[in-house]
């Protein structure tokens, strides 16, 4: 089992900064790689210095950037763009689609803010990506917490030739969960970072913070919880979810993301098509709601999909 | 001054071009957007024939000029002007077009046509598409040009002017737009109730050099074409050509019900007929 605590577990660093460090050093190895922002470029600050004719910033204009992104792969380069996942996913959905998407480019969207860690209300939270990125063909969908995670991730980009979203949760504050270089990360699979045989929480971003959390507690009443870091939404760790329904029964998705149309809802298509039924299952996160404001925690826990609501639903399912 | 030689084998190949169209709108069992299409035959003879620097034996060359069909539901009209040129067989065309798993379907996939630069058909996209092209140019130091067909209805789109904010901002002179004029929309004539006064100025307002031509005129689009600022000057430029929709025949020239649709056998023969009287008469005149 890997140790409860280590010095960094649930300490905070920034992905943003992680992000536009490693599109530099990325860029100092391949010409091809580009930094493209609409006026969220703050991170490719360096980048930008070392190389300004492969930086773009267009202002406030997310479907612009994402044409020209896909302009800019249709001519051999691999775009980044970073920004705010609301707008770079919805104000530029059908670029997203149509542009990228369709001609199978090796654009990377990669943006903050995931689920309601903005602290902007409704405008800015970012409650329906995962559903409608997922449901492009050909997009790649991953979902990233750790701040270090995004770093290894962002380096095997390198050798992805399809499109690829990537979430951040908020991006300037972010929960470290394992030590650089702790796991090995691959598109498609997903992590445990922590063991156990009555229940399984599967989540993905800074949730599986809270998910590790609860494990915790639990394991103190005597509950043995999993959990499962599924940062690759699309494609899903098939073959990990059926592993922790068959040792462990039954299955919780805590996402901060709405309860319809994310991980939940790909999971439990899974279930469906292959047939499989875990002993209880169920979802939590954000309702049928369009949320205020305050930080992340306080509205996971206003809407119930906090780590106390993770202790409450696993031991219902245990009943 | 366009050498008239020159001229006279592109006025030709346009009439030519006229007919494949109207008979394939005439054979093929569903309907085509063969009034957009007749709008710029002109233009993209003039483009794929005279101005652009294409090879239809070396379609990765990385010195061609790119073309991005921003109005992709001229797809066919690309088709036979790339067919003309050798890029594929009218034939082929003609026996595939629409059908299950053609190459050749109602807009352009890139996916199923090699040669084609990007998939369209969601209008207001290509001109953003195009400018990430000409940026990548400019970067790697290349001296193609990269042009972009629009249509005036899709100029409506935000997305053409955050891209055309764009281009002029990154000093894109290796960009030329094409606007193909021709006034009507699907559903509407161009200023009713969309106005398009002052349209020229628009773009130049956007910083890029605004031509205006008639674009059913080869000689003005030889000379559009000709003139064009040097690859590594600083500004876009659009050639913003005034059209027809439906040029050529008669039944179908600014009639709203010929965006898109299928001919009759006897009214394809009428048309083509049309079309070529018109270019008899042309050429006796001349």
């Amino acid at each position: 089992m890997r140790p409860r605590m280590t010095i960094h577990f649930g300490s905070f660093a920034s992905a943003r900064s992680v992000v536009g460090g490693t599109i530099h050093e990325l860029a100092q190895k391949h010409d091809n790689v580009w930094g493209l922002a609409a006026d969220t470029g703050g991170s490719l600050a360096a980048f930008r210095a070392e190389f300004p004719d492969r930086f773009i910033d267009v202002g406030v204009a997310e479907q612009n950037l994402a044409g020209i992104a896909a302009g800019l792969a249709l001519e051999g380069n691999i775009p980044f763009i970073t920004g705010m996942i609301p707008f770079m996913v919805m104000r530029a959905c059908e670029q997203n689609r149509t542009d990228i998407a369709y001609q199978d480019l090796p654009v990377r969207l990669i943006g903050t803010g995931g689920g309601l860690t903005s602290g902007g209300g409704s405008t800015h939270n970012a409650m329906e990506d995962i559903a409608i990125m997922k449901s492009m063909v050909n997009m790649t969908v991953l979902s990233i917490g750790d701040p270090n995670m995004i770093r290894d991730i962002l380096i095997l980009s390198m050798e992805y030739p399809h499109p690829m979203f990537i979430r951040l949760a908020q991006g300037k504050q972010d929960r470290i969960l394992y030590e650089p270089g702790e796991f090995e990360y691959e598109i498609g699979k997903g992590l445990t970072p922590h063991e156990g045989k009555d229940a399984t929480i599967i989540s993905h971003g800074e949730m599986v913070f809270e998910s590790i959390e609860a494990a915790n507690a639990l394991e103190e009443e005597g509950i043995s919880v999993r959990v499962i870091d599924m940062y690759s939404i699309k494609p899903l760790d098939k073959d990990l979810v059926l592993k922790a329904v068959k040792e462990t029964g039954n299955i919780l998705v805590l996402e901060d993301h709405l309860m319809e149309g994310g991980l939940a809802s790909t999971i439990a298509d899974f279930f469906v098509d292959e047939g499989v039924y875990p002993k209880k299952f169920k979802r939590l996160g954000i309702p049928q709601v369009y949320a205020g404001f305050g930080s992340g925690p306080e509205q996971r826990k206003k809407y119930g999909y906090d780590k106390d609501a993770a202790i409450a639903a696993v031991k219902e399912m245990l009943k | 001054m366009a050498d008239q030689k020159e001229v006279r084998r592109l006025k030709d190949l346009a009439c030519d071009m006229r007919k494949k169209l109207l008979y394939l709108c005439g054979t093929y069992e569903g309907v085509v957007h063969i009034g957009g299409d007749l709008s710029m035959t002109d233009l993209l003879i003039g483009l794929f024939h005279y101005g652009m620097n294409v090879d239809p034996s070396d379609l990765q060359s990385p010195t061609r000029d790119r073309f991005i069909l921003s109005k992709g539901h001229g797809a066919v009209c690309m088709y036979i002007a790339m067919a003309l040129r050798g890029f594929f067989d009218y034939d082929d065309i003609l026996e595939k077009y629409g059908k299950l798993d053609s190459p050749y379907g109602m807009h352009v996939c890139k996916v199923y046509l090699p040669g084609a630069e990007c998939s369209t058909g969601s209008l207001g996209h290509g001109l953003a598409v195009s400018v990430g092209m000409a940026l990548s140019a400019r970067q790697k130091k290349q001296s193609h040009r990269v042009f972009c067909m629009m249509g005036d209805g899709e100029t409506c789109e935000g997305s053409v002017w955050e891209a055309a904010n764009t281009a002029a901002s990154y000093n894109l002179g290796n960009l030329t737009g094409v606007v193909d004029k021709n006034s009507q929309l699907m559903s509407s004539y161009a200023d009713d109730p969309m106005s398009y006064e002052n349209y020229a100025d628009r773009w130049r307002a956007f910083n890029w050099n605004a031509v205006e031509i008639d674009g059913h005129d080869m000689n003005q689009i030889v000379d559009a074409l000709d003139n064009l600022p040097p690859v590594t000057s600083e500004k876009p430029t659009v050639i913003i050509a005034n059209t027809i929709k439906g040029k050529g025949v008669s039944f179908m020239e600014k009639v709203i019900g010929w965006h898109a649709g299928a001919l009759s056998t006897e009214d394809m023969e009428k048309a083509i007929a049309e079309v070529e009287a018109a270019c008899a008469a042309e050429r006796s005149a001349a």
